[in-house]
C-alpha cells in the first residue's frame, strides 16, 4: 500500500480527483475516516486517537475486464485505482477539516447549486411590470 | 438501513454512535454521479416518467423535460461493524456540502451531540435514546413560565371560582 500523504499533498490530489470525476461527470469518489487505534506512527493524545482519511475512486474506469486475461486483469486494476490516505493527528483536526471542507466544497461541482432561477424570474417580471407601467 | 431525512438527525444520531463506539465506528463519503448501468437506467426512466405523469395531473407541462446533465448525490455513511449499525444521509445540494464536512470534522474530534452546535430543536424521533434529553425543556419550561405566571395565575383563579 502506498504511504500517507502529507496534508498539502493529499488535498492536491484530493482536489484533481475531485474535479476530474466533476468534468467527466461520471463515476464516484470514496472518502472515509476512522480512528487509527493501536497503530505505530500515530500519536495519541490524552485517550483521543488520530484519524485516518481514506480516498478512493470508485475504480470505475477500468475497462470491461471480461475479455482481458488474468494477468492483465490484476495489474489493470492495481494502476488504475487511486488510493490516498493521510494520518490527522489529534491536535490538527479542526484546521484539518477546515481546509478538507473547502477542498471538498471547491471539487464536488456536479452537486445541484443553490437554485435562485426561481426568485430572479420574479424579480425581472416585477421590473417589466414596472416599467410598462 | 435506514435513510435518515435530515442531515441534523444523520449528525445527531452519528454522534451518539461514535459516543457508543468511537474506536470501531467509521464514516465514509461517498461523492458519484449516477452510473450507466442498464438497470440503474431504467430505474431513472422510470421514476422520470412516474413524476412527469404525477406532474400532469397537477400542472400540465411546465417543465418538458429535465436538462440531461448528471448530477451527482453525496452519501454519508457511519458505519460500526461490530453491532452491524449504519446510518446513512444522502443529498445533492452542493450547499450542504461544507456544513456536512465541518460537522464530520466535529464528530471526528470526538465531539457529543451538544458539542456540534446543532440548534435543539429536533422534531421528536421517537429514538429512545432521544429520550435521555427530553428532561431538559421540561426544566426550562418554569423559567419561562415566570413570564407568563400572572396570565396563568389569573386562569387557576378563574377555575376555583367556577368550582
Amino acid at each position: 500500500m502506498a504511504p500517507h500523504l502529507g496534508h498539502d499533498e493529499f488535498f492536491k490530489s484530493l482536489a484533481e480527483l475531485l474535479s476530474k470525476t466533476s468534468q467527466e461527470t461520471h463515476g464516484s469518489v470514496n472518502l472515509t475516516q476512522k480512528p487509527l487505534i493501536d497503530v505505530p506512527g500515530a500519536t495519541t493524545t490524552n485517550s483521543q486517537p488520530s484519524i485516518l482519511i481514506r480516498a478512493t475512486d470508485g475504480n470505475t474506469n477500468t475497462p470491461n475486464l471480461k475479455n482481458a486475461s488474468k494477468e492483465t486483469q490484476i495489474s489493470m486494476k492495481k494502476s488504475q485505482k487511486i488510493k490516498l490516505s493521510t494520518i490527522v493527528n489529534p491536535d490538527e483536526i479542526e484546521a484539518f477539516y477546515v481546509r478538507y471542507a473547502e477542498v471538498c466544497k471547491a471539487g464536488m461541482s456536479g452537486l445541484k447549486k443553490r437554485d435562485r432561477r426561481g426568485r430572479k424570474a420574479k424579480t425581472k417580471g416585477g421590473a417589466a411590470k414596472v416599467t410598462k407601467a | 438501513m435506514p435513510y435518515l431525512p435530515t442531515s441534523q438527525a444523520y449528525l445527531e444520531q452519528s454522534a451518539q454512535l461514535l459516543q457508543a463506539y468511537p474506536d470501531t465506528t467509521r464514516i465514509v463519503t461517498k461523492y458519484s454521479f449516477p452510473t450507466n448501468r442498464r438497470g440503474n437506467i431504467i430505474r431513472a426512466h422510470k421514476s422520470q416518467v412516474r413524476k412527469d405523469a404525477a406532474k400532469t395531473t397537477d400542472a400540465p407541462s411546465t417543465t418538458p423535460a429535465q436538462p440531461p446533465t448528471a448530477i451527482a448525490t453525496l452519501t454519508l455513511k457511519t458505519f460500526n461493524p461490530t453491532t452491524g449499525i449504519c446510518l446513512h444521509y444522502r443529498t445533492n445540494k452542493a450547499q450542504e456540502v461544507s456544513r456536512l464536512i465541518t460537522s464530520l470534522g466535529k464528530l471526528a474530534a470526538g465531539a457529543d451531540v451538544a458539542g456540534l452546535g446543532l440548534s435543539a430543536a429536533v422534531p421528536a424521533g421517537g429514538a429512545d435514546v432521544e429520550m435521555v434529553d427530553a428532561p431538559a425543556p421540561v426544566e426550562v419550561t418554569p423559567a419561562a413560565g415566570k413570564a407568563q405566571g400572572q396570565s396563568a395565575k389569573g386562569k387557576k383563579k378563574g377555575g376555583k371560582g367556577k368550582r
